[in-house]
């Protein structure tokens, strides 16, 4: 070869090498025809694993009813799952795998990290929408991270109408003892201070906050802290069981007797079904409808398939309703851009998103919600009842 | 040993590459590396940044344990100390080219404070030392809110050079891939200098290395803080590939996994270093592959192989301890022997 | 005033069972020189066989107790066969890191095969309260502290005493002149390890009991070490000792300063005695040879 060819060469592989990086990839949303894929990372092993089974139970059953109805105006639902571990590096390493490879229009992540690594990704690639079980306020923000929607209130919006509820309890006389005890993770602190600011502007008195660790701790100072408050209500935030049934029995054995409350994870059946063999019912704000309640045509929906392709499931956990729900969140979007003949791209389904104002969850809400601000602030106050050993409703669907 | 080379003087002996042949491969690895962003996916190319990371921060802890023989269970921590450095410089304005080496050095200084220690006790007691710190540094992570935005962590804007910015993954490669090699080529370097003679006495004897000259304190000191400048600048990579991070990334697991990724890559090497890092890297990746693909083939072997990340991890690292102490880096130097003397065997 | 009394009651009670743990871990490191960061999970490990024979088979809770301890036993001389021993000469480094492998195994094996979900197990003991004037004492934190002391009171006995012990004392301060002796020193060991496991699973049972059944019951295990440092690696009185300590210090930490200070109060215990006196309280001090 002469030295002019092979100086040619290596200057082309040369502005190759420096001009690789500059090309733009395209953000072309998914074509009218072909499968609807919702691709996932759930943590079904790992710590989470609890209640990342019950996830990715939730999405897969929805494609399968949904695709068994017809699918999404003729177009199948296409689910692609892996599982992370509860690791950000696995999580956002399966985002990347399967963006790459599947095109998704619609992504389900595991956690709060995962979504604020994802979104400039998600938003520079411009063709999907993503969604998880966290209820974190600082994922429910339109503007920094368009893409995604919670499916529900978030913790601090549960905790306000705890305290509506509480100071409409007690409207008359005097005014209840409160003490909060949560967890130091963001599952356990993210709704604290919007529940204290409420309790401050309906003058309930907060007289005594608890912070413990995750797990595997001894409750008895804190026990001993708690009986000298003297409190009237416990409430509960970021644990699904331990150690709320030691400290109960160890404020029994205190001579304390209050009421306890929680809010959406910590109401799930361990929980309630722990508490009242202890004699203790269980309180709290919870933002679906339960999976023994009758009144709602999906839920119903929910139990038959359950019961015909998973028999082994004895109940159904909100994180299951939470993913579902994500589910048909996902396909209202999918229609509503089918319909108006646009393609699916992020402006486009989050303009879909913010036009959800008056969307029928099908029951798992008890009235029509509005999806606009990329939450949804409405809840119910449910009480367990000895008799039907259940939680039933204890007020009306409330909106914050 | 390669056949027919012969080194005529001390300097040749030092030199990193000895032959052409050697410096011709390095050359292609090289090159195919550097045009990775052109032929590979986006997921090969995260992936590659990811392990390029943990390159870089497994580079700094072979130093300390690897070299210097001091077992640093804090370097996790570091990466964290790095990744918040360049959060909290970032929000503030100051260029990544500043930010970056600034975190280095303030997870140095940090370094030096947690090597503290090593002026009184040796062995466990300073491991104990270590983990202690660790969860120091943990707890200011999750509780220092103004600083590191605590629990729900912290944001961190992109690399910026002079208008030219790092967002998304193939830019990154870019930046990650070069302080990589510069890492890498400064480590080896150390690794034949006078500190890196004085880190291997100080592994073996200590006292008799303190016999014959080299200062005890100022090279344990020096070990953590080199260790701890590597996992500085690997957290302020991270940061600026991940965009987003919280306290929970920081665990007392991503210790152990640089720790494991030096022993099973090879301690005191920096071949090893890269072998460790990428292999405990791909352990989970080749895990949900296997899990896959027996899906298709035998279904309900992957509800088994799912949950056996962690077991297949510890399960290594002892494979690695009990059959091959001088992990990967020995492999792969029998390997290349075999090439190089066949048809003779070794 | 009787805050400060009932904090300091409560720390010294659950100081108990931290000593069990660090029993646990002390055993082996003066019995074979290994430093075990195993030692949560193979509680945790002994506390999962319990929940299983009681919960799955059915079987009494003293029954499955016991059965739990021979489960442990063997899985202890498994573990000193084949990973302990091939690696006898190994630098510190690779025998911390075949622990922590082992950890890893251990804690993968129970998430794989229990799940993450956390479990109630049966309590073995009554949980009456005591009361004194104004302080309450919780029944489960007499009841840990009881059986602890009784278990701990029973090993110092059996190796001052017993002809088992007093072996086991000498294969640990001298391997060699113990075999000239006459002396199994691998028997020795293996009984070591064994010896270990069992305090561990009477640990894990009696946290499980009161704190519910978890694998995050493996961390409950990182806070020993300030006891085990505070106390001397190698000194089984100094275990106990700095246990009750530390115990205490906790207490004070999560009643004064709220509970996030767990976290931290341990590690801050464990760099100030580096810095004061390294070798703990009761600690040999380490001489080296040239």
């Amino acid at each position: 070869m002469t030295r002019i060819t092979r100086r040619r060469i290596v200057q082309g592989l040369g502005a190759a090498a420096t001009l690789g990086p500059f090309a733009i990839g395209s953000s072309q949303g998914q074509t009218q025809k072909g499968d609807i894929v919702i691709g996932a990372a759930q943590p079904i092993t790992g710590v989470f694993s609890f209640a990342g089974i019950a996830m990715n139970n939730g999405i897969a059953d929805y494609c399968a009813w949904r695709n068994a109805k017809g699918g999404v105006m003729g177009r199948k639902l296409k689910y692609v799952a892996e599982d992370s571990g509860f690791k950000l590096d696995q999580s956002v390493a399966i985002f990347k795998k399967i963006m790459a490879a599947e095109k998704p229009t619609f992504f389900y992540g595991e956690s709060t990290q995962w979504v604020k690594a994802i979104t400039a990704d998600a938003v520079a690639a411009g063709h999907v929408m993503t969604s998880s079980t966290s209820l974190a306020t600082v994922v429910a923000d339109p503007a920094n991270v368009p893409q995604h929607f919670v499916p529900g209130p978030t913790y601090p919006r549960l905790h306000e109408i705890l305290m509506e509820y509480i100071a409409k309890t007690y409207s008359t006389g005097a005014k209840p003892r409160i003490a909060y005890v949560y967890a130091d993770t963001e599952f356990g602190r993210d709704g604290i201070p919007g529940g204290k600011a409420r309790a401050q502007k309906l003058g309930l008195p907060i007289v005594e906050e608890i912070v413990t660790k995750q797990a595997g701790i001894d409750v008895a100072p804190e026990v001993a802290k708690l009986r000298r408050a003297r409190p009237d209500i416990v409430i509960f935030q970021g644990y699904i069981l331990a150690p709320m049934p030691e400290f109960v029995r160890q404020m029994a054995e205190a001579g304390l007797n209050p009421k306890i409350m929680g809010t959406a994870w910590g109401l799930d059946k361990p929980a309630y079904d722990a508490l009242a063999k202890l004699g203790v019912n269980l309180t709290g704000a919870s933002m679906y409808r339960y999976g023994h309640e009758t009144d709602s045509a999906m839920i119903n929906n929910m139990r038959e398939h359950l019961a015909k392709n998973r028999p082994e499931v004895k109940f159904i956990s909100p994180f299951y309703v939470s993913s579902w729900l994500s589910g048909m969140v996902f396909a209202e979007i999918a229609e509503r851009c089918i319909k108006a003949n646009k393609p699916f791209t992020l402006a486009n389904m989050k303009a879909a998103l913010e036009g959800m104002k008056d969307w029928d969850s099908g029951g798992i809400f008890g009235q029509l919600v509005d999806l606009s601000s990329h939450q949804i602030p409405v809840g119910r106050i449910y009480a367990y009842d000895p008799g039907k050993q259940a939680m039933e409703p204890a007020s009306g669907w409330i909106k914050v | 040993m390669r056949t027919g080379v012969f080194h005529e003087s001390f300097r040749a002996e030092e030199r990193l590459w000895d032959s052409s042949t050697q410096r011709r491969w390095m050359l292609a690895f090289l090159l195919a590396l550097f045009t990775m962003p052109l032929w590979g996916s986006d997921y090969l190319l995260a992936m590659a940044c990811i392990v390029g990371i943990h390159v870089i921060a497994t580079l700094g802890l072979n130093l300390t344990t690897g070299n210097a023989g001091l077992i640093s269970l804090a370097h996790g921590a570091f990466v964290g100390v790095g990744c918040y450095t360049v959060a909290w410089l970032g929000k503030h304005g100051v260029p990544f080219w500043l930010a970056l080496p600034a975190a280095g050095l303030l997870s140095a200084a940090l370094g030096l404070v947690v090597g503290l220690p090593s002026l009184r006790v040796k062995g466990i007691y300073l491991a104990v030392a270590t983990l202690a710190a660790h969860f120091v540094l943990t707890f200011v992570f999750r509780e220092w809110e103004p600083v590191t935005g605590g629990v729900p962590g912290t944001s961190i804007p992109r690399a910026n050079l002079f208008g030219f910015e790092f967002h998304g993954d193939r830019r990154n490669f870019y930046l990650i891939f070069t302080v990589a090699f510069v890492a890498a080529l400064a480590a080896r370097n150390l690794g034949r200098s006078r500190f890196g003679r004085a880190f291997v006495a100080v592994r073996e004897r200590d006292f008799s290395a303190e016999i014959l000259g080299v200062h005890l304190l100022s090279t344990k000191l020096l070990a953590f803080a080199i260790g701890a400048f590597y996992a500085g600048v690997a957290g302020g990579l991270l940061g600026y590939f991940y965009g987003a991070i919280t306290p929970e990334y920081f665990a007392l697991t991503l210790s152990v996994f640089y720790l494991a990724a030096v022993i099973v890559g090879g301690l005191g090497t920096v071949l090893g270093s890269i072998l460790g890092a990428l292999f405990m890297t791909f352990v989970p990746e080749a895990l949900r592959l296997a899990a896959h693909l027996s899906s298709q083939w035998f279904p309900g072997v992957a509800a088994l192989l799912l949950p056996m990340g962690q077991v297949v991890f510890g399960a290594l690292i002892i494979g690695f301890l009990v059959f091959e102490p001088h992990g990967l880096a020995a492999i792969w130097g029998r390997i290349r022997r075999t090439f190089h003397l066949w048809p003779f065997k070794t | 005033m009787s805050e400060f009394i009932e904090y300091s009651l409560l720390g010294l009670l659950s100081g108990g069972v931290t000593a069990l743990v660090a029993l646990s871990f002390v055993l082996i490191y003066k019995g074979t020189g290994v430093v075990n960061f195993a030692v949560g999970e193979v509680m945790m490990l002994g506390a999962y066989f319990y929940y299983a024979g009681t919960v799955t088979f059915g079987l009494a809770p003293w029954l499955a107790f016991i059965g739990s301890m021979a489960l442990i036993a063997l899985l202890a001389m498994v573990v000193e066969r084949a990973v302990l021993r091939p690696l006898s000469g190994q630098p510190v480094v690779a025998v911390l890191m075949a622990t922590i492998g082992l950890a890893s195994i251990i804690h993968g094996g129970v998430e794989a095969v229990w799940g993450g979900d956390t479990y109630s197990p049966p309590t073995l003991l009554p949980r009456t309260p005591l009361m004194l004037g104004d302080i309450l004492i919780p029944g489960t934190a007499l009841g840990n502290f009881a059986v602890a002391a009784l278990l701990i009171g029973g090993f110092l006995a059996f190796f001052r005493y017993s002809k088992t012990g007093i072996a086991l004392r000498a294969t640990a301060s001298d391997p060699v002149t113990a075999a000239t002796l006459g002396i199994n020193i691998n028997r020795a060991q293996r009984l070591t390890w064994v010896l270990s496991g069992l305090v561990g699973t009477v640990a894990g049972v009696l946290i499980a009991s009161s704190a519910g059944l978890s694998p995050l019951l493996a961390s409950a295990a990182l806070g020993v070490f300030a006891a085990i440092i505070l106390g001397g690696m190698d000194s089984v009185l100094g275990a106990i000792v700095a246990s009750l300590i530390v115990g205490w210090v906790e207490a004070l930490g999560a009643g004064y300063l709220g509970g996030k200070s767990r976290d931290i109060v341990p590690y801050v215990v464990v760099l100030a005695i580096l810095v004061i006196r390294p070798y703990g309280i009761f600690g040999t001090r380490g001489i080296e040879r040239l």
